[in-house]
């Protein structure tokens, strides 16, 4: 299995894969980190100010109502350990959809280049080449993760500091929410692992997965519809988590990341159960498919 | 050498309502260049990937050295194989290609360059996969194939792509091989490379056997002892004298006159009967690719 992993590793080497992915990871990071310091920027001023600021000084203008929304975002995103933790953690957004990418690669270009010939001609026992690309996988991911996550520190700590505030990283809500990211990083990549082996098309597979990966932000609105006109009951809301993309948010804010979202561990245990069946149908399928 | 042995009993794969092979049994000796023959869609290729395990049987077995190739502890060691021209990533070289072989087999770099030297492609090494010729990537499939120094070698079409030089190299390299006691499998439709090829050849068409053997048994069985090529400046005399003890036909051959339905004794006896000159007499001999034609010619076509 070592020297499975080895390979595998090598084989992502010795392509443009390994610094496409670098490179994408680190971008993605540095522009969710600019936007993460802007917003924290506004949103750490006092009401007054902010709302100054929101409406462009037409702060009178604004009918009650929308005040009150108004104040309930900024009173959400005022408190310093949420916005430390989110900046901390904001590779996540982009992050975990390239790990899930790089997954999906280590899969299917397996079939794109026809090189699965002599992967499984090499080692025909393949549930062990399963295994291998899973560790290889969730390894890499957690290079991602490390890359992003050194972005974001030296970023957030610097911008937390000239805001005030201290680096927040004395308290264990902000280093649980950047640990915790890892995991979050681990589970897609062996996601992507699933999906490759049951969308074998390279294309269809990213394309595939890049927009379930978006489409959580529509998903989102129709549990909202579900609980308008059919189920008016708040659990509706809450089960928002199951959407991928929502349990990573959930498993990795202190806070709560929408009014009705449910505890972490929800979110872990919803994550957790996603690659675990993701690696089952992915070994499944890897091992019994006719390589022709 | 029991080691190289390849057993195929009863084998079959049905893919939905097709009969890809059928109820297929032979064996492959070690020491020995087999050629396995067959038309277009005949199944050659299936069954060599249900020997490779990478393709599941409906039923039957095929063995290597009496054991499945999922269950061989080494698999690199005992066999290699070259199934298609174009299975490395388009990005990768050739050298770090068949590195990563190496990794997943435990085996050492060094093991890389040797073969990259045996197939003569050192010198396109640290190219990518994308500037290869065709008969460049054969030559690294080879490479791949033998990592391991493996005791079976199986390929699959391996002289297409390959231009006379490259195809002059793959039979001299392949019998190197089978002269050192490996055992050689090569599926093929070129049959004139075949016969300068192989010791032994199995032939199938639409999935079944046909015919196994080696390649002077099977050709001699294809018996045209009434078959005759004469030259002659008198034809018609010798073909009416020869009308006096049997029914012949004849027609203009590119080698002479062929006669059918008289020996080459009956031929040379009716033409000193009747003082006829003869510049050639032979029998028609017949070849591999008119033993595979008259065997498969009923069993071809698409499917």
């Amino acid at each position: 299995m070592n020297n499975l992993v080895r390979a595998e590793l090598f084989k992502l080497r010795t392509t443009s894969t390994w610094w496409v992915f670098t490179l994408a990871t680190a971008l993605s990071t540095a522009v969710v980190l600019v936007i993460d310091c802007v917003q924290a920027h506004s949103l750490f001023k006092t009401f007054p100010e902010y709302l100054a600021l929101e409406s462009h000084g037409n702060a009178a203008d604004i009918p009650p109502q929308f005040l009150a929304r108004i104040q309930a975002d900024w009173q959400a995103g005022h408190g310093v350990l949420g916005q430390a933790a989110s900046i901390y953690t904001a590779g996540q957004l982009i992050g975990v959809l390239l790990a899930c990418l790089l997954g999906v690669v280590l899969v299917t270009s397996e079939y794109h280049h026809q090189t699965a010939t002599t992967t499984f001609l090499l080692t025909p026992r393949r549930a062990s080449v399963v295994g291998a690309k899973l560790i290889t996988a969730v390894i890499v991911a957690g290079l991602f993760w490390l890359l992003s996550t050194l972005l974001s520190l030296i970023t957030g700590a610097v911008f937390l500091a000239s805001e005030g505030y201290g680096t927040q990283l004395g308290h264990w809500d902000v280093v649980r929410a950047v640990l915790l990211n890892l995991a979050v990083y681990a589970v897609w990549a062996v996601f992507g692992i699933g999906l490759g082996a049951l969308i074998r098309h390279q294309l269809a597979a990213t394309v595939t997965v890049t927009v379930l990966y978006l489409a959580g932000t529509a998903a989102s609105s129709i549990f909202e519809l579900i609980n308008t006109y059919v189920i008016q009951q708040d659990w509706v809301l809450s089960a928002e988590v199951v959407i991928p993309s929502v349990a990573s948010a959930v498993m990795t804010s202190p806070l709560k990341t929408f009014t009705e979202s449910p505890p972490e561990w929800v979110g872990a245990v919803v994550l957790t159960a996603y690659g675990v069946i993701a690696s089952l149908v992915g070994t499944t399928i890897l091992r019994r498919r006719d390589i022709a | 050498m029991d080691d190289g042995r390849l057993t195929v009993s009863g084998l079959s794969k049905q893919y939905r309502g097709v009969t890809a092979v059928d109820d297929l049994s032979f064996e492959v000796e070690a020491g020995r260049v087999t050629g396995f023959l067959g038309p277009n869609g005949a199944g050659k290729t299936t069954t060599l990937r249900m020997l490779l395990n990478l393709i599941t049987p409906t039923r039957g077995t095929a063995l290597v050295g009496g054991r499945r190739y999922a269950d061989l502890a080494e698999p690199t060691r005992i066999v290699g194989a070259v199934l298609e021209a174009s299975s490395a990533h388009r990005g990768r070289t050739g050298r770090n290609h068949l590195r990563a072989g190496c990794i997943a087999s435990g085996l050492p770099f060094s093991r890389a360059d040797e073969v990259l030297e045996q197939v003569g492609l050192t010198p396109a090494a640290d190219r990518t996969f994308k500037g290869y010729s065709l008969g460049m990537r054969q030559r690294l499939g080879i490479a791949t194939a033998m990592l391991g120094d493996p005791q079976v070698l199986v390929l699959d079409e391996p002289a297409n792509g390959l231009d006379p030089v490259g195809i002059r190299w793959m039979r001299e390299f392949l019998r190197d091989l089978a002269a050192q006691g490996r055992t050689v499998l090569v599926s093929s439709h070129l049959l004139s490379e075949m016969q300068a090829l192989a010791d032994d050849v199995v032939i199938v068409a639409a999935g079944r056997l046909v015919r196994q053997g080696s390649v002077t048994d099977v050709v001699s069985s294809l018996s045209r002892d009434d078959r005759v090529i004469v030259e002659t400046p008198e034809p018609e005399r010798l073909l009416a004298a020869l009308s006096e003890d049997a029914v012949v036909t004849a027609e203009r051959s590119p080698g002479g006159l062929l006669i059918s339905g008289a020996s080459a004794v009956q031929v040379g006896r009716a033409a000193l009967r009747a003082g006829v000159l003869l510049h050639q007499l032979r029998s028609d001999q017949p070849d591999l690719e008119d033993v595979f034609l008259e065997l498969t010619h009923d069993k071809a076509g698409i499917r």
